[in-house]
Formats: C-alpha cells, structure tokens, sequence
C-alpha cells in the first residue's frame, strides 16, 4: 500500500467506526464495539506500517481546502518522525483500551454510544496528531475536547459527570481563546499556517527577518496559554482531577496518550518557535515545575485511586514541559511516550481493582484483598508504578533521568523534590493496595467513593481475558519503552543524545529510592500506621486535600463575578432594555391621548378650524402673489 | 437553462404556494400542507439551479431581469443575485422547506398560517434579489409585516404584547430607513431607483455619506438584532411559534444585515468606513452582551433568542471589519458564512425545541433533565445545533466564526481579542442548557415523550446534513460568496 | 349696480350662511346654510363673469357645476339626517360627539 493510502485509512478509519456506531448501532452493542475495534485495530496496524515502512520524513501530503483572504489553506497529513512516533503510540493505546472496554462496561446500557465516542476521540487525536497545518490541528484540538466532554459525561444521568464535564470543556476552552487568539497572530506575522513551513523558519538560531522578538514572544504565549488548558498546567488544571468522573479506560485514554499530552505535543511541534521567546520558556519552566510540586501534594493525600493517578498526570506533564521548557526537545517527548505506556497502564489496572471491588477507595480496595485475587494486575501495578516513580531500569527511569539532566540548577532542585513525591506517593497507593492493614488509624475515615462508579454489580472472572490482556501489553511497554530512546531520537533527528553520567544520574536514583522507602516506613512495613507525615499537620493535609483551596477561589474570583455579571445583564436586559422600549411606546401612546383631547368632536368647532386655516392661507398666499400683481 | 427566468421562477414559488393556499378551502388542511411543501421544493430545487448556475469565475451580478414597473419614477422590476444572494437564497429556501414541514402537525387556521407564510418567504426572497432600492424596500415590507399575525394569531407566552413590539421595532426601523432611501433616489439625481447606477453615479460627498449612512445601518440594523436595538428579537422567538421563529430568525434577522450589506455598504463606502469602529463596537457588545444575558435565562427559546443576538453581533462585526478595509475579503466571507450558518442552526435550534413544547407545553431549562436518554434522537439534534453555536469545528459556523475573528483582529485589535473571549461565555450558556436539560437526572415527568418519527425528523435531519457538509467543506460557500466580494 | 355691489351683497350671503353653519345647532339649517355658502359663490362667479370675463361662458359652466354638486349634496346630506335622526331621534349638532379624541 503507499504511504497515502496508508494514512487516510489510519485517519478514517476510527471516523467511519465512530459514524456507523453512533448513528446506525448504538443500540447493537456488540456490532459497534466489533466496529470501532476493528477500526482501531486498522488505525494500529497502518500507523505501524507507517513507522516502520516509511522509515524517513515523508513530508506533508496536502490538498487544498479553503483559503483566508489570498491565502490558500492546506489540509494534509503531515509524516515525519514526531507525528508518526505519536501517530502508532496513540493508536495502540486507544486499541488497547477499547478492547479493554470491551469486558469494562460489559453491563452498561449504552456501550454503543460509549465505543461510538472512543472512536470519534481517536480520530480526533490521530488527526491532531498527523495535521499539518496548525488551523486543521487547532480543529481537531477543539474536536478532542468536544469528544472528551462527550466521554467525561457519559453517564450523564449523574450531576457530578455533567459538571465534570462541562468544567473540562469550559477550562480549556479558556486555553483555547489563548491559543485562537495565538494563532491568527501567527498567521499574521508569518503569513503561513504551515507546520512544516513555520518549523523552517524558526529552524535556525535567531528570529528570521522582519519579526519582532516581541511579537513571537506574544505568539509563543498565547500558545502557551492553550497548552496549559489541555495539559492541565497551573492555573488551569482544576478541571482534571474532577475529569475523574468518566469511566475509568476514559480516563486512561484521557491521561496518557491523548486529550492532555495534545498541549505537550503542540509545544514539540512548534519547538523551534518556542525555543525563540526566551521570556516565555522561562515561564512555561517554572510554572511546570510548580505544577508538579502542587499536583504531587495533593496526589499525596488523595484517597481515590484515580484521583491519585490524576495528579501524577499533571505532574508528569509538568515533567514534560519542564524538559521542552529547558530546551530539550528529546526530553519532554521521549517522557510524553513513555508516560503514555505507563499512565496508561496504571489506570487500567486501577480499572480493573475498581471493577472487582466496586469501589474507587485505595483503603476499601486493600481491605477487599484486591491483591490477592488478582495477581497479574497487581504484578502490572507494581511494574507500572515503578516506572512512574522512576525507578531504574523501567520506562519513566531513562526520561525523567533526561529531563532532570537538561534542567538549570534551580527547576533541577524543584524537579527532583517533584520526584521524590512522585515516588512517594505513587508508592502510597500500591502500599495500600498490597499491604493492608485492618487496625490502621485509616479505618475512621470514610471511603471516599463507596458505592461502585457506574452502580453495577459485577461477577466473573477477577481477571477477564478482555481486560488483562491490554494491562500485559502495556507492562511490557512501561517496562520496555525506555530502551526506545535512541531510535526516537534518531527519528526525531537528534544527532547526539547525551546520556547522563552515572553521577549525573545519581540523585534522581537516590531520591526516587528514597521516597519509596518513605513510603514502605509510612505503608508498608509490618505494623506500619498507613498515615502520612503530611497528616501531623492537619492544616496542610487539609489544604491538600481541598486542592489548596483553588476550585473555591476560583469559585469567588472568576465564577461569581461572571454569574454577577451575567445577573447586571439580565437586570440591563428587563429593566433597562425591555422597559424602555415599553416605557417609550407608553409614552407615545400617552402622547397620543393627549393630542386627541383636542379633538372635541364638535362638529362645528372642526368647520371653524379649517374655514380659518383656509382663510390665514388664502391670504398669506393672496399677500405674496398680490405684491407682484399688484 | 438560457433565458429561463429563474429569478423571477423562484420568487413566484412562494407567491405560487399563496395562491393556491388560498384557493384551496381551509377545512382541507392537508392539501395545503402538501401545496406548500410542494412548492417550498420547488423553491429548493430552483434554489440550487441558482447555485449551480452562477459563474463564480466572473462574478457580480448575474442572471439580470428588468421589466418597468413605475417608469415615471424610474423604479423597475430588476431583479439579479451575485454570490452573497445565491447563499442566502439556499438559506431562504432550506428554511422555508425545513419550516413547512415542522408545522406538519399544525391544526388551528391551517390556511391562514400557509397564507402568511408564503407572503412572508415571497417578501425575502424578493428583497435577495431586487437590484431596484424601491422594490427592494417593497419586498422588505413585505417580508416583515406578516410577522404581526403570525405571532399574535398562533403564538404563545405573551403574544400579543411581543408581536406588537416586534412590528413597532421593525417601524421603527423602517421609518429610519424611508427617508434614508429617498434621499439616496434624491441625491443621486432623482432619476433612476438602480442601486447599481445609484452607486456608481459619484454623487455623494463625504458629508452626505456619513450623515445618511446611520440612517441605513440603524434602520437594517434593527432587523439584524443590533445592540442596543435587539429587544424585539428574543421576545419575538419566544412568542413566535416554531416555524416562525425558524423563519425569524433564521431568515429575517438576515434580511437586515443583508441591506447593510446590499445598500448601506455598496452605495455609501465612505459613511461605512467613517461609522465602522462606532459600529464594531455595538456589534462586540452585541456578542458578549448576548452570551451573558443567555447565560441566566431559564426559558429554551429564550436562550436561543439571546444567542441570536449574540451570533447576529458576529455577522455585523465582520461587515464592519469589511467595510473597514475592503481589501481583505475574510470580513465579508465570515459575516456572510456567519448568515448561512447562523441561520440553518438557529432553524435547527428552534425546530428542535419545538418538537418538545409540543409535547409538553413547558419550555422551562429547570423541568427537564436527561432528555437525552427520554428522547435520543431530537435531544441529538438540539446537542448538534448547540455544538454548532459554540462553534465547534466540523460544523459550519466554526468558519464563519474563524474568518471573522481573523479579519477583526487585524483590523480591530481589541474588539477582535474581546469577540474571541466571548466564545468563553458562549461555552458556557449552551453547556448549561445541555447539562440542565439534556443530561442530568431524568425528570420523570418526561418518561413518555415520544421521540421523533422518521417523518418529522426530515427536516430537522436535512438540516443537521447542511451544517455537516459545510463544515467539512467550506470552500463550497467562500468561493461562491468571495465572487460577491469582488464585484461590488 | 357695479360690481362691488355684487360683491358686498354676495359676501352678506356668504357671512349669513357661515354664521348658520358655525353657530346652529339643527342639522337642517347646517345644510341650510352650506346651500347659502354656495349660492353667495355662485353668485360670485355670475358677477366677476358679467363684468371682467371676456368669454361670458366660462363662469356660467362652474355656476351650473356649483348647482349640480348643490343637489347632489343636499341629497347626500339630507340621507345622513334622517339616518343620524332614525338612530338618536334628534338632529341636534350637541348630540354628535362620537368622533371625540
């Protein structure tokens, strides 16, 4: 097959399932899922080919669509080493998933709709992925968001999951505004949307002629402003952990290869651009490392397993920015595909304990002796995990040690803190889970889910073929995908990776090291107490756990005011608009009253009138003429 | 087709279907039915012939008819449409078709309603096409009065008091307009009323432009929904029933931005470029005003009435950023796209919410919830109107919105990031809308809706394919209104 | 017996006749005094003819025109009495007033 046809097959194929589920099959479940998996399933298998059989930068393959004003815009599919790289990791986690959801939501009512929903976010994600031009990635930006509101509030019967949902879409279309705005500025200035075209352009050190610093330093921004929106960076990144509200393999779609790694993916597409606004970079450094220390700290207190898992995604994006922030391409993408391995993963093992225990609690689930009944899940969880904390040998080891390698001495220190709780926390949770402990002081607090997230019982199997078999394949690669580096990087065109030295290497070694025993002296011995340090000081676990208060300042800063405002408006609308109107066609009618008061309706009064009117007339006109006439 | 007169074989499709509505008896109310779908058909169909017909590649005006009508004024039947005219004429014409078949299921004074109607669609398409200021005045009036008895007669929620601030708004605006039009007649040498020739003859100083020039935009502008002029608008679409309203404000609300554009803009340049910022900035206001207004309002139609506003803002921010610097077309290719879009999903909008007051005589967010899963199908196609009023891409108004921001920002800076912001709030508005009513807990109320049946979802369903196709294929529309933005 | 005779003498008919129609009651002699009006025109017009017109005709036309229209309004009138008479039984102006503002 050529490489064309290869490529539209990978972008319409999830398009065609999604269509034919959403509007032929949504009541046949079982023929929408077999579609939209085959679909995916064809999306994996072309993206492969395509990686492995192409094998150089094919280049853009474009058509033209439409054009602004003179200017023609393309619509294309743009293959070189970083789309296709991302292209097959995507695929195959979306295909992993949906076979995954295949035995998940076995009893839901509209399974239909929800693989019909997979779909259209596949597509949506591939498409942003190959795009190649920034209008037709900032469409199918919109569109992953859109998919991903859908998918946040599938079971939209419940408030919480509409609210959810509606808060994802909302906060990031704050960042949207931010990257539109971006986006005509750039087309503005460079007069070109062009992925590959812009990326020549800025390819070279310093700006290319006739472009102000601070016009890209703007551009870079606004930019910016849109990926801290979907990648959940500080200020934005509220809108995750409630996110939470989806079905689990939702949000490991979400978390790991898609939605949230699309803000990280535009900044290594636009790399060159970004490396030009020094400002800007400098910003997206430390409000990465912000990020991660923040999202840690709540990770830490957190006692819902997704919760838990969706912190440490803000924080491992804020890993990633952190390293693109710092310059290195490599780094942030290298994380970005070994995140999407484990992230991946460890939602869906916390998929299937919350499947078999009914409940999203960490304490609940240790004391449901999770651990012990499903064995491989917990042999994945661990492995998972343990690449998240960066433990060596396994996947988040060999990228995380590149970031901290390419970060100035400052974001290094708030790096490697950001790690030690990483791993930390990360261990917390399996603590938890593995070892639990019936006298623990954490039997007063209250679960914190109790009751199962989609409110069915479940019997079977523990371990379903349906879901184990994603979780296996996906330990492989978070235990694997470290080994990778190198090719990627020659694929990305790296010339030279520089491989930290051993001392280099040294401190995040120690430091992950070092968290996990924390957590095994907290969690995990024999007898241990299963509560925090954090906990010895009640108003920091408090504020950890309430998200440092931000949902509430949000609340009284931004939310309020709009709703105020929105009141005035209203109040504008009704009493100034609408009264007004009324009050002036009042004050016509009134007006027309009184003028008729004149009209007696004496017949004789009128004659009187019109004789005298006639009469003034006649002679006015009598005296002008007769001036003449004499 | 050659000499086939088309424009005028459109034109008499509504004027065909009045006629035989009237002639048909009312008890029969069928019959009038099918005579009007029939005919709103054939409007369609001739609709397209336009389109396909119309050479892009030259452009301007096309497919001219001239009879005399009053010759010692100099007015004539002149009639002819170029690429801003043919959309809108597609519009018109879907609108009409899609309307008939909403109101299938109406019973009371079937044959006045037809009747109405019919004179209503006459009058718009009549104003698309008139190249004759006075007959473009004519068929404007036209268009607008049947508005009165269509609301006050099969109305609901105060009908009478919107209908009347309807038409007193609408004289309003038409008063502002009479002597704006005569004095554009007297100026230009008081012999011809073509607007082609009126435009071309030179005789407008400066001055005279910019002291006629509110004159027009003002009195189109009420029609278009101009803040501070749009009160009418959303008590009217909640007073009016569904096919009205899907006429409404699907079609008439354009009617006023089209004479901005027609005659405002083509005869009086400079008045347009010295009034454009002013103008803007109302329309801006429009925007974000509307988001926020909708964003409290508790009734449906309520709630598409503000966003009507809110999205008509769009269109008359992009004339005026077009109007502005002429140069760069994206301004008038957003507005127009804007018009189409704005209309086809706002029909969508209102059809939709139609089909569950039917049902359940209540429009109040507040008492719904869940329908989605009572109603899937209808609930799917207020959820895809709603997607395309917030202007997600693959649905039409997405590019409307795209090109006129674009075209705002590298003219009105401010005014553009404002309008961008806007979206924020419009995100906002319709999530609420959906989150209340359509997702949610169900209200048990509701259990027994019927959804829609393959005959009713027609319409809705044609209407849903239009916003599709074009937006996955804007090129179709731009290059058929961007061969306008060059000929005038 | 010059033309300013005519003239005074018409004007004295014309007066009279204003004066019934602006200061009676009766409907009648309203209609009464509008015929006087129109009769101190006609008048008028014979005089003006007689002495100043060179084509003795033309004023004798509009006279004859005046007594035509004459009838014809009295006739008019005359209906709108009796059917204003049938409805309120009084041809009384006070009692009119429908046309109030």
């Amino acid at each position: 097959m050529s490489t064309e046809s290869l490529a539209l097959a990978l972008l319409i194929a999830p398009l065609v399932g999604s269509f034919l589920a959403l509007v032929f099959f949504r009541r046949k479940h079982v023929i929408a899922s077999g579609i939209v998996v085959a679909s995916g399933l064809v999306s994996v298998i072309a993206s492969a080919m395509l990686l492995f059989g192409a094998g150089h930068d094919v280049g853009a393959i474009t058509a033209r669509w439409f054009s602004i004003g003179d200017t023609p815009i393309e619509f294309g599919i743009l293959l070189d080493g970083r789309t296709m790289i991302m292209g097959a990791v995507v695929a195959l986690i979306t295909l992993c998933i949906e076979v995954y959801s295949l035995s998940y939501m076995k009893h839901d009512e509209g399974r239909g709709r929800f693989f019909a929903f997979l779909a259209l976010f596949a597509w949506s994600m591939l498409s942003f992925v190959y795009s190649s031009s920034l209008l037709q990635a900032f469409i199918f930006w919109e569109l992953v968001g859109l998919a991903s509101f859908f998918l946040i509030g599938f079971w939209y019967e419940k408030p919480s999951a509409v609210a959810a949902a509606k808060k994802a879409f909302i906060m990031t279309r704050i960042g949207d505004v931010g990257l539109f705005i971006g986006l005509i500025l750039l087309f503005m200035t460079t007069g070109t949307l062009d992925i590959p075209a812009i990326n020549t352009l800025f390819a070279g050190d310093g700006l290319p002629e006739g472009i102000a610093p601070g016009r890209i330093e703007l551009i870079a921004a606004l930019l910016f402003i849109g990926v801290i929106g979907k990648s959940a960076q500080f200020p934005l990144h509220t809108w995750l952990p409630d996110a939470m509200e989806g079905p689990t393999p939702v949000s490991a779609l979400l978390h790991s290869a898609t939605m949230v790694a699309a803000g990280v993916f535009l900044v290594t597409r636009f790399h060159g651009l970004f490396m030009n606004a020094q400002q800007t970079m400098e910003w997206m450094l430390w409000i990465a490392v912000g990020t991660a220390i923040l999202s840690s700290t709540m990770a830490m207190v957190a006692k819902d397993m997704k919760r838990v898992l969706a912190f440490s995604s803000i924080s491992q994006l804020g890993f990633m920015l952190m390293g693109l922030a710092a310059g290195s391409l490599f780094a942030g993408y290298f994380h970005l595909i070994t995140h999407a391995f484990f992230k991946a993963l460890l939602f869906l093992c916390a998929g299937a304990f919350i499947h078999h225990v009914g409940s999203n609690d960490l304490i609940a689930m240790g004391r449901a002796g999770a651990a012990k009944q499903m064995k491989l899940t917990t042999v994945a969880l661990v492995i998972g995990g343990s690449a998240l904390a960066g433990i060596p040998f396994l996947a988040g080891f060999f990228s995380k040690e590149q970031i901290i390698g390419s970060l100035p001495i400052g974001a290094k220190i708030g790096a490697l803190f950001a790690a030690f709780l990483t791993a930390y926390y990360t261990f917390r949770m399996i603590f938890l889970i593995v070892r639990p402990n019936a006298d623990s002081m954490a039997v007063e607090d209250e679960p914190a889910h109790a009751q199962h997230e989609d409110g069915h019982e479940h019997h079977g199997p523990a371990e379903p073929l349906a879901m184990l078999a994603p979780i296996i394949l996906l330990a492989v690669g978070a235990a694997g995908a470290g080994y990778i580096g190198n090719w990627i990087g020659h694929k990305l065109h790296i010339e030279h990776i520089e491989h930290p030295s051993i001392t280099e290497m040294a401190p995040a070694i120690v430091i992950a090291i070092l968290g996990v025993v924390f957590a095994w002296l907290e969690f995990g011995r024999k007898g241990a107490r299963q509560t925090g340090f954090v906990s010895k000081i009640p108003s920091m676990q408090t504020l950890f756990e309430r998200r440092w208060y931000l949902d509430e300042i949000y609340n009284v800063v931004f939310v309020r005011p709009v709703v105020w405002f929105a009141s005035l408006c209203i109040g504008a609308e009704n009493k100034g608009f609408d009264n007004g109107a009324d009050a002036v066609a009042h004050g016509t009618y009134k007006g027309g009253r009184m003028v008729a008061r004149s009209h007696s309706g004496r017949l004789q009064f009128y004659i009187g009138s019109a004789i005298v009117v006639v009469a003034a007339l006649a002679l006015t006109l009598g005296f002008r003429n007769g001036g003449g006439a004499g | 087709m050659g000499d086939f007169p088309i424009l005028t074989a459109t034109l008499l499709c509504p004027a065909l279907a009045l006629l035989v509505t009237l002639l048909i008896p009312g008890r029969n109310g069928m019959a009038i039915k099918a005579a009007n779908a029939l005919c709103a058909l054939l409007s369609v169909i001739f609709a397209a012939m336009i389109w396909v017909a119309y050479d892009r590649t030259v452009g301007g005006y096309q497919m001219l008819e001239v009879v005399p009508w009053v010759p010692t004024f100099g007015i004539d039947y002149r009639v002819a449409v170029d690429g801003v005219s043919v959309v809108l004429t597609m519009l018109t014409a879907l609108v009409f078709f899609t309307g008939v078949l909403t109101m299938w299921t109406l019973e009371t004074r079937v044959k006045e309603y037809f009747a109405f109607m019919a004179a209503l669609v006459f009058g718009v398409f009549g104003v698309f096409f008139s190249l004759d200021i006075f007959a473009f005045f004519f068929f404007y009036e036209v268009a607008v009065l049947p508005m009165y008895p269509l609301i006050a007669v099969w109305g609901s929620t105060r009908k009478t008091y919107s209908a009347m601030k309807l038409t007193l708004y609408l004289m309003l605006g038409s008063a502002l307009l009479f002597p704006g039009l005569i004095a554009l007649f007297v100026y230009s040498g008081g012999q011809t009323w073509n607007l082609v020739e009126i435009a071309q003859s030179g005789a407008f100083s400066r001055e005279t432009q910019i002291f006629l020039y509110p004159f027009l935009y003002v009195g189109f502008g009420i029609l278009a929904g101009m803040f501070p002029f749009h009160g009418w608008s959303p008590t009217g679409h909640v007073a009016a029933p569904t096919a009205v309203s899907m006429l409404h404000a699907g079609v008439l609300m354009k009617l006023g931005a089209f004479g901005i554009f027609r005659i405002g803009m083509t005869v009086l340049p400079e008045g347009a470029e010295f009034w454009a910022p002013t103008f803007a900035v109302l329309a801006t206001i429009g925007i974000v005003y509307g988001a926020f207004v909708a964003m409290r309002q508790t009734d449906f139609k309520y709630v598409i009435g503000f966003s009507s506003v809110s999205h008509m803002g769009i269109v008359l921010l992009g004339l005026n950023v077009w109007a502005m610097s002429r140069s760069d077309t994206a301004g008038l290719d957003g507005a127009v796209f804007q018009m189409f879009a704005h209309g086809i999903m706002t029909a969508l909008f209102f059809s939709a919410v139609g089909f569950i007051y039917d049902q359940t005589h209540d429009r109040d967010i507040r008492h719904f919830g869940g329908l989605t899963s009572q109603v899937p199908v209808a609930s799917s196609m207020f959820i895809v109107a709603a997607l395309c009023g917030m202007g997600v891409p693959g649905f039409a108004s997405f590019w409307a919105e795209l090109l006129v921001f674009i075209a705002a920002i590298e003219t009105f800076p401010v005014l553009g990031i404002a309008a961008i912001a806007g979206l924020i709030f419009t995100a906002a508005y319709v999530l609420r809308v959906l989150g209340k009513a359509m997702y949610g807990p169900r209200n048990p109320d509701w259990e027994n809706l019927k959804d829609v049946t393959l005959w009713s979802v027609l319409p809705r369903a044609i209407l849903v394919g239009v916003l599709l196709l074009f937006g996955f294929y804007p090129n179709l529309i731009l290059d058929m209104i961007r061969s306008a933005g060059g000929g005038s | 017996m010059t033309l300013g005779v005519w003239l005074v003498f018409a004007l004295a008919i014309f007066c009279l006749g204003l004066y019934c129609v602006l200061g009676r009651r009766n409907l009648i002699v309203i209609l009464i005094g509008i015929e006087l009006m129109l009769n101190a025109v006609s008048v008028n017009f014979m005089a003006v003819n007689y002495y100043l017109a060179p084509d003795p005709s033309v004023g004798q036309i509009v006279v004859l025109f005046i007594i035509g229209l004459a009838a014809a309004e009295a006739a008019i009138a005359l209906s709108i009495i009796l059917s204003v008479y049938r409805q309120r039984k009084s041809i009384s102006i006070a009692n009119l007033e429908e046309l109030k503002g």
